[in-house]
């Protein structure tokens, strides 16, 4: 998939080839995404390399090719397949490997010219909307930078293809840095299905009420957060009560975009490792591990500092092997309140099932609603529909 | 940057919010005028917020800036932060003349609809007059829809910083003139403007407790 990038890139020559980028192609010197200020601690001295080599040797004879042994080995060996992925997805395999947790190779397989359907045929209501972010998403990656190139030419696609498969939802902002992060990652149809697997749900609860009007997803799990908080950090959550804060001041981007929006890169991908083979739990279990690690420096700020440290954490804090631990470690609760949730859900008007997958899922075992194969004749169905 | 001390750092307290549609440049704006520069930035997921401190005559002033995501889809979660607000900058971008139509079909009814202040002052800014060439809304239209919805109207560039700092100080100066705000914003009170808890009505939250 990666490989397939790199062609791009040259066939349309690189915009800026002297600009310094990291290793994941965002231009150096700029402060947000840039996954930068982790370089020393992944500097490849010979034993690392060695390290990575077995790793991803590992991790070739888990998938076997092009994922051919992947449902075999998930469904013998959960565990192992959980602690691995934990660890992090090599980044060579990552856009595969995705892709086989997600359950959307499968819905691409399901789905043959759909896409291709969807992108030039069909118009959407939300193209003006789209074109206007494209250009202010992940402006200082390499893939994006260029006005009409094919990073923003893929990512237009990909978000205008979602739009109209999914007419409920159509484009909402935020949509574009997931579909920016799986493009890094995998073709353009390939990130499609991704996305249609994740809000849809293929494997874990759909997220597509993080998107749909007033947002009801987004509401409830900031609701669930800040119970959780009160929970786990309770001294943090005094704070908070004392000071006004609440989390649709700095926790809502946590969600809708999965950590893709302004958190640093390196980070994002081990978290998104871990989103799409545990489900949403991580999201919850990270944001905890963040204002855990900084409660002593949080509980002493007043409001409006608190606000901007709370959008603004550490680079420590941020250090992926250091957060992650921290963020598995952190249990009960948060499988306490998911399943709350599900209960809530159930009293919704909405119709579609919110459940978990258990531990050591496989894809086959965990379907909802008679599994991936609802999602076939759904297209089409969505597309019909007139815009809302 | 003492936090607590015994002298208040301030006179004034006033928060303030900024709102329309996507893409007119909110966050610029903001930027602009706490920072002094400009970038392309990414849209606004939620809500973000700045401090800035002015000097007006002797009155040392504070202002607590709420900016807002601008697409429809998010007002369930900025709608709650109008309250409390002493002023609420509507920006629109005077070369997009939706953004200008929207004004009066949406902002100003959010504004009816959701702000807790009687007395509030509103203030219109079209921004982008960079763009000159690409104008679509002209001065006379903005002054027009200004006068209608008793607001105060300027036009200003986030880029070039044209008027940027104007905006606030001219809301900012209305808001003094206006007692019942002045009372609210003096420092003796500011606890309850400062942290007025936005989001999570308890109507909102108690939507989610049935399930359990």
């Amino acid at each position: 998939m990666s490989k397939k990038r790199r062609e791009n890139e040259t066939e349309s020559g690189p915009v800026t080839p002297h600009v310094p980028v990291d290793r994941f192609g965002f231009l150096k010197q700029e402060h947000g995404n840039s996954p930068e200020r982790f370089s020393k601690a992944r500097s490849t001295s010979s034993t690392d390399h060695d390290r990575e080599e077995r790793k991803v040797r590992k991790w070739r004879k888990m998938i076997g090719v092009g994922g051919s042994d992947w449902k075999h080995y998930a469904r013998r060996k959960p565990n192992v397949v959980k602690r691995r992925i934990r660890k992090g997805i090599p980044d060579c395999l990552r856009g595969l490997v995705w892709q086989l947790i997600s359950g959307s190779r499968d819905l691409l397989l399901m789905n043959p010219g759909v896409y291709e359907q969807l992108v030039i045929y069909e118009t959407s209501a939300s193209e003006l909307d789209i074109i206007r972010d494209i250009s202010r998403t992940f402006p200082s990656h390499v893939f994006f930078q260029k006005r009409h190139g094919p990073g923003q030419r893929s990512l237009y696609n990909v978000l205008k293809a979602y739009s109209v498969y999914d007419r409920d939802v159509g484009y909402v902002q935020g949509m574009g840095f997931i579909a920016g992060l799986l493009l890094l990652y995998m073709s353009e149809e390939d990130a499609f299905w991704l996305l249609v697997a994740l809000l849809k749900g293929a494997v874990h609860a759909p997220m597509e009420g993080l998107y749909h009007a007033r947002l009801p997803l987004v509401q409830q799990y900031l609701f669930q957060l800040e119970s959780l908080v009160r929970e786990l950090i309770p001294k943090l959550g005094e704070h908070f009560t004392q000071e006004m804060i609440n989390p649709s001041m700095y926790a809502s981007q946590w969600f809708i975009t999965v950590f893709s929006y302004s958190f640093p890169f390196p980070l994002a991908l081990r978290i998104w490792d871990v989103f799409l083979s545990e489900g949403v739990k991580i999201v919850f279990k990270v944001g905890l591990a963040l204002l855990r690690y900084c409660q002593d420096e949080l509980v002493r700020l007043p409001f409006e500092k608190l606000i901007h440290a709370l959008k603004n954490f550490p680079e420590d804090a941020m250090n992926p092997d250091t957060l992650l631990p921290l963020a598995y470690s952190i249990k009960k609760s948060v499988n306490e309140i998911m399943m709350e949730s599900k209960g809530g859900k159930k009293n919704s008007s909405s119709s579609s099932l919110f459940y978990e997958a258990p531990l050591g899922y496989s894809i086959e075992d965990v379907r909802p609603n008679g599994g991936i194969k609802k999602f076939k004749s759904s297209v089409y169905s969505n597309c019909a529909k007139r815009p809302s | 940057m003492g936090s607590s001390s015994g002298q208040p750092e301030f006179d004034y307290l006033f928060k303030v919010l900024l709102i329309g549609d996507s893409g007119v440049g909110k966050s610029s704006l903001l930027l602009s005028f706490t920072s002094n520069t400009f970038d392309d930035l990414s849209p606004t997921i939620g809500v973000d917020f700045k401090v800035k401190y002015l000097t007006i005559g002797e009155k040392k002033l504070k202002l607590a800036i709420w900016d807002t995501a601008g697409q429809e889809r998010f007002r369930t979660l900025t709608s709650s932060y109008y309250r409390g607000a002493q002023g609420i900058i509507m920006v629109y971008d005077v070369t997009r003349r939706d953004t200008f139509t929207n004004l009066s079909d949406i902002w100003a009814k959010e504004i009816d609809l959701y702000s807790t202040n009687q007395d509030c002052i509103k203030m219109l800014v079209g921004n982008k007059v960079d763009k000159e060439s690409e104008r679509a809304v002209t001065k006379k239209e903005g002054i027009d829809f200004a006068r209608e919805y008793g607001c105060l109207f300027l036009e200003c560039s986030a880029k070039t910083r044209v008027n940027v700092e104007q905006c606030f100080e001219e809301l900012v100066l209305k808001i003094l003139e206006t007692p019942s705000l002045t009372a609210e914003g003096s420092s003796g009170g500011k606890k309850n403007i400062f942290k007025q808890n936005p989001a999570q009505t308890s109507s909102a939250s108690s939507s989610y407790c049935c399930g359990s």
